[in-house]
């Protein structure tokens, strides 16, 4: 077994005693408060799963225990199971029975995931604890109304598991214990009457109350086999017997005393991983992995009513090599489709130098309550209108890169290439300004700029073009700049060539004189 | 969907009405108007513009609608244009510059031309887009359907300009416009104002082959 409960002392001494049938109705000697109802989450796969949630296909995995010879399977998980592969059996025989994918346990990575699962939770109820190493216990009472009842919540839990990649199973009660206790003998139990507890916890094998090995042999010498049976054997006998500490988690498995759990905090940023069961390059398999973080950061960002709009990536493989992107947000958000849209579109656009084995996501910046719509880069304003704005760019942003996307603003200078300019990401909108410069802009100044002036061939002092270019005899000297490094001094034409394009073109002053089209009318 | 509103798209129109409503937006030159459907650009769908050069006023001939509509608020959204669109001139045009975007990608790089088409598509499924502007020369038939669904669906004015060798491809874009310059006769003289002859090539639900010649 890889669980054990280690506050549980030994049992020392076990002697054959008679067994009493004992009157199952005690005295309570306390009542617990009547609203309390606990949800708890087993994960009997989780050692296997942090290792295989981050796959896209459905290959045979084991997770591999022991020394040389001595190795033996673990856990399976279901397409391993089909090939007849249990735990237990011997990974040499395992071999036998198909292509294996051999994975070793990562309890640190256990762990992490298992405070993942808690902050992932805290979306159904802000009252987390974890119950180490495989489960999440929550108290839902306050939630129920929020969720339409016991059913929605239920169902919104099993949905969200399924899409983290987890199987589990879960089981709800008026008592932590009871709830943890019946999830891991039964799948999705539901006993909301303390009374109605006896019944159901009854069967239950005593695996569950996960004891230390010699104390699960004393019992069983005695013939007790179910909670049950070993609840039928009078307190002094227990006592006696066991551990003082096994009567009080059957007081607090019944509800009798109080049993008080720490619940989690959440803590200020958001960080997770996943580690991948192999070096990937292909960037569909990082963006299945990518959706499981994604989906987690989203369960934080609701349990904190919050947003983000930026994201922090790292792919690594090992110590060998590392890759960081971020993904900016336009504007806040914790929709976790368009995350991962962008995420996708980000991937598809990169090139991975090496195969990496791991995926980090870390949010460290939280936006609370709902954004203010100020104007930003693109004057964004309303707020609907703004939304679907946002997600626009975002979109083509990831996809195409942050410098594909552009907006113009007009600068006060005369010269031609410096009267306008990009404006940056970020950057608010300026209105108005240059507008009197260029009222009559409508025909000095053509509607395209060529980005790089050409230098145009000149016969008998007449630049061509298809031909020759005529010229306009109006022309505009712009001779500034002198206080910069980049003074000019030229003579532009309107011009046109003998297809009809009109153009704009300038004759340098000074230096050679040349002849160069910068424009385009049209 | 109420019948009424469906009939307001440009997609549909009576079959035994004739004409369609004039539902265009004026394009800001009375002969232009004169021989569009509906009286006027359409609000929604492709509109081709082919034309034998650049910068014989292709971009002249919807420069006062695009202003209109960035007044409005709505966007005005140009991907990979063959060069910079020259700020100063498009405010002496009336656009509004606050809501012009540009898709500017990298010249000759393979990839380029699939990322303009995808981020055209993109713009005009938008609903906040008034006008996707498009400079590609080679475009699938099964793609130019694409783009005009895209631009039905988000209700934008997509533009496609493209050089007149194109003309013969047959294409899904409801209305198609051929441009040519009008040269002067005498050589020396220099034409300015520029003169422009426009065709209609294609016009769904009116006639095609009207012609009309502007002065810019």
């Amino acid at each position: 077994m890889p669980h054990s409960l280690p506050s549980m002392t030994t049992f020392r001494a076990a002697m054959p005693a008679p067994i009493r049938p004992v009157d199952d109705a005690r005295p309570a000697t306390r009542t617990l408060p009547a609203a309390a109802l606990w949800l708890h989450i087993h994960l009997p796969q989780l050692p296997l799963e942090i290792l295989t949630r981050g796959m896209a296909q459905n290959r045979a995995c084991v997770l591999v225990q022991g020394e040389g010879n001595r190795r033996k399977v673990l856990m399976a998980n279901t397409r391993a199971a089909t090939l007849g592969i249990r735990a237990g059996m011997p990974v040499g025989a395992a071999h036998a029975l198909g292509e294996l994918l051999e994975l070793e346990r990562n309890p640190r990575a256990e762990q992490h995931a298992l405070e993942n699962l808690g902050l992932w939770a805290m979306q159904l109820t802000p009252l987390v604890s974890l119950v180490p190493p495989d489960g999440v216990l929550l108290e839902v009472r306050g939630s129920l109304r929020l969720f339409h009842g016991l059913d929605g919540l239920l169902a919104r839990l099993r949905q969200g598991l399924k899409q983290l990649g987890y199987r589990a199973q879960y089981a709800v009660a008026p008592t932590p214990l009871a709830a943890t206790l019946l999830a891991r003998g039964t799948t999705h139990s539901v006993v909301q009457d303390v009374h109605e507890l006896g019944r159901h916890l009854g069967g239950l094998p005593l695996d569950v109350l996960r004891l230390a090995p010699s104390e699960q042999d004393a019992l069983e010498s005695i013939g007790v086999r179910s909670l049950g049976e070993c609840r039928r054997l009078s307190r002094a006998d227990l006592a006696r017997r066991l551990s003082p500490a096994l009567l009080d988690t059957f007081d607090r498995l019944y509800g009798q005393t109080r049993d008080p759990r720490p619940t989690m905090a959440a803590p200020e940023l958001f960080e997770a991983s996943l580690e991948l069961p192999w070096e990937v390059r292909n960037a569909q398999t990082l963006v299945t992995a990518g959706e499981r973080l994604l989906l987690e950061l989203q369960g934080y960002l609701r349990a904190h009513a919050a947003m983000t709009r930026h994201l922090h990536w790292r792919l690594s493989n090992g110590t060998r090599y590392e890759e960081g992107f971020d993904i900016r947000l336009t504007h806040p958000t914790r929709d976790h489709d368009h995350m991962l849209l962008l995420l996708r579109e980000t991937l598809m656009r990169m090139t991975l130098k090496e195969p990496v084995t791991a995926l980090e996501l870390k949010v460290d910046e939280l936006v609370r309550g709902n954004p203010s719509m100020e104007a930003d880069l693109f004057g964004v304003r309303h707020q609907a209108q703004g939304e679907a704005y946002a997600s626009f760019l975002d979109r083509l942003r990831s996809r195409c890169g942050a410098q594909a996307l552009r907006a113009m603003e007009l600068q006060s200078d005369h010269r031609p290439e410096a009267a306008w300019r990009w404006r940056e990401n970020d950057e608010p909108a300026r209105r108005g300004g240059m507008k009197t410069l260029f009222s009559d802009g409508l025909n000095t100044r053509p509607v395209w700029l060529v980005k790089e002036p050409v230098t145009l061939p000149t016969q008998h002092g007449v630049p061509q073009l298809d031909g020759p270019l005529r010229l306009v005899p109006a022309r505009e000297r712009i001779d500034t700049g002198w206080w910069d490094e980049r003074g000019l001094a030229r003579d532009y034409f309107i011009a046109r060539t003998s297809r009809g394009s009109r153009l704009w073109v300038y004759k340098e002053l000074d230096g050679e004189q040349r002849w160069r089209l910068h424009g385009v009318f049209e | 969907m109420t019948l009424d509103e469906l009939l307001q798209r440009a997609c549909v129109w009576h079959a035994r009405s004739g004409a369609p409503p004039l539902t265009g937006m004026s394009s800001g030159y009375a002969a232009l108007d004169a021989i569009l459907p509906g009286g006027g650009w359409p609000c929604s769908g492709l509109t081709e513009i082919l034309s034998a050069d650049t910068g014989i006023g292709a971009l002249r001939l919807v420069l006062p609608t695009l202003a209109r509509l960035s007044q409005e608020g709505r966007w005005i959204i140009w991907v990979a244009p063959p060069h910079v669109p020259y700020s100063p001139a498009l405010l002496g045009h009336g656009l509004d510059l606050t809501r012009v975007l540009v898709v500017d990608l990298p010249e000759d790089e393979s990839r380029t031309r699939v990322q303009a088409l995808w981020a055209y598509e993109q713009a005009l499924r938008f609903g906040d887009c008034g006008a996707a502007l498009l400079w590609l020369d080679a475009l699938s038939n099964l793609r130019l359907r694409r783009l005009q669904i895209a631009a039905e669906a988000g209700s934008t004015w997509g533009l496609v300009f493209r050089p007149v060798s194109r003309a013969a491809q047959p294409s899904p874009a409801p209305l198609r416009l051929e441009i040519e310059a009008l040269v002067d006769p005498l050589p020396g003289a220099v034409a300015s104002p520029a003169a422009l002859r426009v065709n209609v090539r294609k016009a769904r639900g009116a006639q095609a082959g009207l012609h009309c010649q502007l002065e810019l």
